[in-house]
């Protein structure tokens, strides 16, 4: 990519009117989709994404230029913009740039560039034909498998030069079923950081197509789950999303930093119920919101955000830390050099508690199981909070019953992460797409089996 | 280099690589924004984005690939990616390459001149003065915002359209924060046009109140009642449900609209209408994404289905003309189908008469998580809502942590009343969808 030599003449350039700080962020990705559709491939499309983005602080004010031009001139050029619009000032440090070396935490085995899209749509069909195959009930299957190759190059005055290689790989099946005139739809969307070699170990494609044809045939037999305050059972694995809506946008430096949280000035406070301990860890190897250095180069860390209940950490990144006086967790992430970067999460989860997973539902008289969550979204500033049930059932007497539909669950983060009183043991992890002011980024989210005593769902 | 240098390299590329039936698609942005905190810009960036897609129909199918490296080595690699693309399709489908219309209705764009960066900074620094100082209630924290946006996009193809756009707007943006000392709330505002003809202590009222309204908020009680959306409530399920007007979401089979054109679908008070020339549009224009000449129309008309929405691939396979919808989610994104400006019709009431109307019920001022809470497909939702009760008639006490659940096939036959003034919220680029304030009978709310 771009040479040291470059990047330090661009730096120069960029705190000549007076930064005290400067980072240059250049990216090459190469994005590839197929799509399936009714058992056919219906498009093949790839992207490259290229270009850099200059960002200058001066104390509490940051400028970022960017530009699709990463030539020598080309990004002179930027940072002259980025310069002018500081102010007027002369420089007042000096650029030296040392390589970094980092780790490569994520191996991977088989990158997806160097695999035929002949290879990749075997995977496809294998997904998309299992779950059309599954029943007569199933009507329609769409099928997405995406690779993303992420380039990216972080040179900074604080004389940081580091290159990182971001690979993923993920496929997403859905189903559609139909009974007595009724459409309802089930989803699998598997991803790790790493290749083709996913579908080795990690992944199984028909799995996953069977999961989404069994969750839309169960869904479409479904009533209307009933509306009300009740007990809730929410499963593993996706069901995290929970904590990431209802807790962890709050515990970021772009809604701390400005008092924008419920949050802000809470560390070492009792937040959470006792149970609760939850933590954002970007090292885990291969994981689908996984990082060696985040987007300003700082390195992927593991973060508890509460122990047991007090609020230990905040997710944040160089620019909103020095609003807080504090260092970077290594959580600034952007979507693209197009965007600015803010504090974002990586891996988040519920760590495992000690309830046994039988007790949890048999503690619950009347409630819901909430066995898979849909997405969600929230206002930090409020807490306010929603995410949608994509396959529940009711629970009568500690006993998971009939499946409903239509469920939804909304409250206040504040209040929620008090009542979750019960925490099961097998911690499992879901893959989703994170949007927020830097962007769309690859989280995961995560809990074991949990129990909120009291919430509210939306049905009718 | 720049677009057209690419673009001859790309041809001369097609041509050495045997492929003859191709299209270059080239958007490009310039972008300027500047936001305020405490009385200091703490964010400026300036922007220079944009792409080239490029697609072509290689053994009848349509390969796609696209870059934002306009280099020579690119052009080259461009076209091969897209053909290797194309090979391994497996559609049936007829593909196009659109041939362009014979006319175009003129443009109306209302040029005006973009704000410079000193009157953006100006703008915020003022706007941020105005919301501090709107009421005792708002908190810092309260920030405002201010872009400007000059937007390029052209089409090219092997059968000779050649069609450029071009379109600058300038936006500014305010976020009210208020707190009672106990709990915070917040509400926005945007306002798109010439900065001139900006009256900032009137704008930020809005988000003040709106911000205001919602503290103190109790419970809604768990039922059915009568709900009277707001229209930015009511717009964005349109905006999330307007896919199964989409041919391309009907003949994959998710969409309940198959087969329903010429049948009744709504309440006959209801008229939905796509208009690429919609006054209030930030972006009014005359092509859509395959260059076929963009026009109003009507989709839903009292209550009758008149047409759904087509591109030139979609039209084909339906045995009809393409209605101009062909649309792409981002420059680099394959061709789908999509409304421009799609807006409910207003009707003849005010929305004080829906309140009436309504007795005892439900004003839902706005709907969160449409994303995960609204199944397209289904048609089923079940939406994170917060507003207000309406007791004999009148607006009384805010409420919030509520949903609201029905399902949008039956919602368009449960529409009693709609009142008389279409809104527009945000700014949705090419795309937005607006409506007036609407009532709707039969809806499930789950409060406490």
């Amino acid at each position: 990519m771009i040479s040291r030599a470059i990047c330090e003449a661009v730096l120069h350039k960029a705190v000549s009117t007076g930064a005290d700080y400067a980072e240059i962020f250049a990216e090459n990705t190469l994005d590839h989709s197929i799509n399936m559709v009714a058992g056919k491939v219906e498009s093949v499309n790839d992207a490259v994404i290229a270009g850099a983005g200059i960002r200058v602080y001066k104390g509490l004010r940051s400028v970022m230029a960017t530009t699709t031009d990463t030539t020598e001139s080309g990004l002179l050029r930027c940072a002259q913009r980025a310069a002018e619009a500081l102010g007027q000032g002369a420089a007042e440090i000096d650029i030296c740039l040392h390589e970094r070396l980092y780790g490569d935490i994520h191996p991977v085995r088989i990158v997806p560039s160097t695999v035929s899209n002949q290879s990749k749509i075997d995977v496809l069909k294998e997904g998309c034909f299992a779950a059309k195959e599954y029943s007569d009930a199933i009507k329609q299957v769409t099928g997405t498998l995406l690779d993303v190759d992420h380039n990216i190059l972080i040179a900074s005055s604080e004389g940081l030069y580091a290159q990182d290689r971001q690979i993923r790989t993920r496929l997403m099946i859905q189903a559609v079923a139909e009974k007595n005139g009724e459409t309802q739809t089930g989803a699998a969307r598997p991803g790790r950081r790493m290749g083709m070699e996913m579908f080795e170990h990690e992944v199984n494609a028909r799995e996953a197509g069977i999961h989404a044809a069994k969750q839309a045939i169960t869904m479409a037999g479904a009533g209307y789950c009933p509306a009300g305050v009740m007990p809730v059972a929410i499963g593993n694995g996706f069901g995290g999303v929970i904590f990431h809506e209802a807790c962890g946008h709050s515990l970021e430096a772009t809604s701390v930093a400005y008092g924008m949280s419920q949050f802000t000035g809470k560390l070492g406070q009792q937040i959470a119920n006792p149970k609760v301990t939850a933590v954002d860890d970007g090292t885990i190897p291969n994981a689908w919101g996984s990082i060696n250095i985040d987007d300003e180069g700082t390195p992927a860390q593991k973060n508890i955000l509460i122990e047991k209940g007090i609020l230990k950490s905040y997710m944040i990144d160089k620019f909103n830390g020095r609003r807080m006086g504090m260092p970077s967790t290594g959580n600034a992430r952007r979507q693209s050099y197009a965007f600015t970067t803010t504090s974002r999460m990586t891996n988040t989860y519920i760590a495992e508690g000690e309830d046994n997973n039988d007790d949890i539902i048999a503690s619950i008289e009347y409630g819901l199981f909430a066995k898979e969550m849909g997405g969600g979204s929230v206002n930090p500033v409020t807490g306010a909070f929603n995410f949608a049930v994509n396959e529940g059932y009711m629970i009568r007497n500690g006993k998971i019953c009939e499946p409903v539909r239509g469920a939804a669950l909304v409250g206040t983060g504040s209040e929620v992460i008090q009542n979750i009183d019960m925490v099961g043991t097998q911690l499992d992890m879901g893959q989703g797409m994170c949007g927020s002011s830097s962007g769309s980024i690859p989280t995961n989210v995560g809990q074991p089996l949990i129990r909120v005593s009291s919430i509210t769902v939306g049905g009718r | 280099m720049d677009f057209n240098a690419f673009k001859q390299a790309v041809i001369a590329a097609a041509k050495a690589q045997g492929v003859d039936e191709y299209e270059l698609y080239y958007q490009s942005g310039e972008t300027t924004s500047v936001g305020v905190f405490n009385h200091e810009i703490n964010e400026f960036s300036s922007s220079v984005s944009g792409g080239v897609c490029f697609r072509c129909i290689v053994g009848g199918h349509m390969g796609y690939a696209s870059t934002e490296d306009l280099s020579e080595a690119s052009a080259q690699s461009l076209v091969a990616r897209a053909a290797a693309n194309a090979a391994v399709l497996e559609t049936s489908e007829q593909e196009f390459l659109g041939e362009g219309g014979k006319t175009y209705e003129p443009l109306d764009l209302h040029p005006y001149e973009l704000p410079t960066t000193e009157e953006l900074v100006d703008t915020v620094l003022k706007g941020e003065q105005a919301v501090l100082s709107a009421d005792p209630a708002v908190a810092e924290g309260s920030s405002a915002s201010a872009r400007t946006s000059k937007r390029v996009i052209a089409i090219a193809n092997s059968k000779g359209l050649d069609l450029h756009y071009e379109n600058n707007t300038a936006t500014f943006s305010v976020e009210a924060v208020v707190t009672d000392g106990t709990e915070m709330a917040n509400d926005y505002k945007s306002k798109s046009g010439p900065f001139a003809e900006l009256d900032l202590a009137e704008l930020v009222k809005e988000p003040v109140e709106g911000a205001k309204a919602q503290l103190g908020a109790g419970v809604a009680p768990t039922g059915s009642y009568p709900v009277v959306f707001a229209p930015k409530a009511m717009a964005g399920l349109l905006r999330t449900f307007s896919t199964v007007f989409s041919g391309e979401t009907v003949q994959r089979g998710l969409s309940r609209m198959g087969g329903k054109e010429g049948e009744t679908v709504a309440a006959p008070i209801v008229t939905l209408v796509d208009d690429p020339f919609y006054p209030e549009s930030q972006m009014p224009i005359n092509f859509d994404a395959e260059g076929s000449p963009a026009h109003k129309k009507n989709v839903v008309e009292n209550g009758k289905l008149v047409t759904l929405l087509y591109n030139l691939k979609t039209a084909a396979a339906a045995g009809k003309e393409t209605t101009g919808n062909a649309a792409k989610a981002s420059y680099n994104a394959t061709v789908t189908v999509q409304p421009f400006t799609f807006y409910l019709a207003p009707g003849d009431l005010t929305e004080e008469d829906l309140l009436k109307k309504a007795g005892n019920g439900v004003y839902i001022n706005s709907l969160g998580g449409m994303h995960a809470g609204a199944n397209v497909v289904s048609g089923d939702f079940s939406l994170q809502s917060a507003g207000f009760l309406i007791e004999n008639g009148e607006k009384t006490r805010s409420v919030k942590s509520f949903t609201v659940a029905g399902n949008f096939y039956t919602l368009l036959q449960q529409i009693t009343a709609i009142s008389d003034k279409v809104e527009l919220p945000g700014f949705g680029g090419i795309s937005a969808v607006g409506s007036p304030a609407v009532l709707v009978e039969g809806l499930t709310i789950a409060g406490k």
